[in-house]
């Protein structure tokens, strides 16, 4: 099936230039920072020298808000990552020329870019999985105990959230020939996304981007509530709708 | 029954018109050459053909097939400058493209060995990264890659500018021999390359087509002979007393060789050859030329 073929072709080279190897990594670092640093400020701050005479009072944390830590981290790092590795994936392909080879042959434009969008999806959950995995443990081991079923409530629901980044970078992959403004215009809908939903708190109860604070909400109470099901399924929808108008935008578009 | 038929062509890019209602057609098993200048609109025409860009007018017809279908299933396509996954072998990139023609697994692999062979991609070089490949290895991966699927057409852009002479005489070869299994649809401005291996020409200049048909009408058509002389001393000053020949239709000099360009040849002979007998020239060179292709090239474009 030709669409296996291009999600092979993917799969395989994100292999051999090491995203498959470095994109994890990068994730779990960034999953475990923030809660190996909490963990050991004291001793950090002894092992500098300490301050004299001043005392202070570090808050204990919940295992909840730690994991919020986390996520705190891949909302900044993490997303920029993911938008970096995505970055060129149609855009560079169509400035190299490759793409003429490929668009040449009998191939449909949409499953040329859901061959990508998912090649890049399974790349970034497993990251994401492993990350929060091994972020899991720790938490486990310095702060206290936090459910597996809460583990997976987390990836579930952070995972769609970057399910939604790849899908915007993948949808301005289409729009723009360079992979440098891909970036900026992820970036900056993914920020005015990010104001937006702060102003008009009031209105805008399913924003992906209130996805984190539910996600924390429904670990902390240990039910899943109905505005993070929500939001989750609303931002499934954005995201499948961007790749579906990419698919458009792509046909209408010349590859030149 | 023609296999390609284009009616009134045209791609515009904003005010530009860059084809301007161009019509061709042409049968099956031809190699046709589409030659003109840098600019003449020849890669605007070949990406139009191969479904890469749309046209802003016009209708491309394959065989009984409707207008402005998708034909990508047919066609074989390679741009001048083509770009592959440098990180996949030859033979990996080769059955890629057989799997995205709708070639099955197997198939795909079967053809790719055959056409690495028949390319001439040694059986080292196969399984080796496709960055490490030089130009001309390049070049010939990229024709294999367009006719991995045995389309009915092949289009390819420039296939020998950039290679060396030898690289070029291989992909002429390699064309003569695909020729028999397919139409080929090439452009070039080297106007050698197009002599040698096509039957049919079509002149492109600033998006029209200026002039078509076989080597040879176009031969008979703007046949005119060519003296080529040259003298010991200033070709310079003889210019005048050859202009004053009846028989003489122009005379130019470049490199202290005239061309004189006649319109009948016998008469011109025996006029030159009196008139440098009786003064006595000290010619070194006087020789007998048909008109070449390139010579056609520079009137047509020119006028």
């Amino acid at each position: 099936m030709q669409w296996m073929t291009l999600f092979q072709k993917e799969l395989l080279e994100n292999w051999r230039n090491k995203k498959w190897i470095w994109v994890p990594l990068v994730i779990i670092l960034l999953s475990i920072m923030d809660p190996i640093t909490t963990y050991y400020l004291p001793q950090i701050i002894d092992s500098v020298g300490g301050m004299e005479g001043a005392v202070f009072e570090l808050p204990e944390y919940a295992p909840a808000d730690v994991m919020m830590m986390s996520l705190a981290q891949l909302s900044m790092l993490g997303v920029l990552v993911i938008v970096l590795i995505s970055m060129g994936t149609i855009a560079g392909e169509r400035k190299s020329g490759i793409s003429e080879l490929v668009l040449v042959k009998p191939v449909s434009y949409l499953n040329y870019i859901t061959a990508k969008w998912v090649a890049y999806l399974v790349l970034v959950w497993v990251s994401l999985f492993l990350g929060l995995l091994v972020s899991w443990y720790y938490i486990n081991l310095l702060f206290g105990n936090l459910s597996f079923g809460d583990l997976m409530i987390t990836v579930l629901f952070y995972g769609i959230w970057l399910t939604l980044v790849v899908s915007l970078s993948i949808f301005y992959n289409t729009l723009v020939k360079s992979a440098g403004l891909v970036v900026f215009f992820t970036i900056l809908t993914i920020m005015v996304m990010s104001i937006t939903t702060n102003i008009f708190n009031h209105v805008l109860d399913w924003s992906p981007n209130n996805l984190s604070g539910y996600i924390i909400e429904a670990i902390k109470v240990g039910e899943v509530s109905n505005d993070l099901m929500i939001t989750g399924v609303v931002t499934i929808g954005i995201s499948i709708l961007l790749v579906l108008l990419s698919g458009q935008i792509f046909k209408h578009k010349e590859m030149a | 029954m023609s296999l390609l038929t284009v009616e009134n062509l045209t791609k515009k890019y904003g005010a530009k018109t860059v084809v301007d209602h161009i019509s061709f057609e042409f049968g099956h098993n031809k190699c046709i050459a589409l030659i003109g200048p840098n600019g003449a609109g020849k890669t605007t025409t070949l990406r139009t053909l191969a479904g890469l860009l749309k046209p802003t007018e016009g209708a491309i017809q394959f065989e009984s097939m409707k207008a402005n279908q998708d034909l990508r299933g047919m066609i074989g396509y390679l741009p001048q400058y083509p770009a592959f996954h440098s990180w996949m072998t030859g033979r990996e990139f080769l059955i890629y493209s057989g799997k995205l023609a709708k070639l099955s697994k197997e198939v795909a692999a079967k053809r790719a060995d055959e056409l690495l062979h028949e390319v001439g991609i040694s059986k080292e070089a196969r399984d080796e990264r496709i960055s490490r490949y030089s130009g001309g290895m390049k070049q010939r991966l990229g024709i294999a890659q367009a006719i991995i699927h045995q389309p009915k057409l092949l289009i390819l852009d420039e296939p020998v500018a950039s290679l060396d002479p030898l690289g070029r005489r291989d992909v002429l070869v390699l064309m003569e021999k695909l020729k028999q299994d397919m139409t080929i649809l090439f452009s070039t401005h080297i106007l050698n390359d197009a002599e040698e291996v096509s039957d049919e020409l079509i002149l492109l200049n600033q998006g029209h087509i200026i002039e078509s048909g076989s080597l040879s009408e176009l031969r008979k058509k703007y046949q005119t002979t060519v003296f080529e002389l040259q003298v010991e001393d200033d070709i310079n000053s003889y210019q005048d007393k050859i202009d004053a020949l009846q028989s003489i239709s122009s005379t130019k000099i470049e490199r202290n060789m005239m061309f004189i360009t006649v319109s009948d040849i016998n008469h011109a002979r025996e006029e030159i050859l009196a008139v440098a007998t009786e003064e006595n020239w000290p010619i070194t060179t006087f020789s007998i030329n048909q008109a070449s292709l390139e010579d056609m090239f520079m009137r047509v474009v020119k006028s």
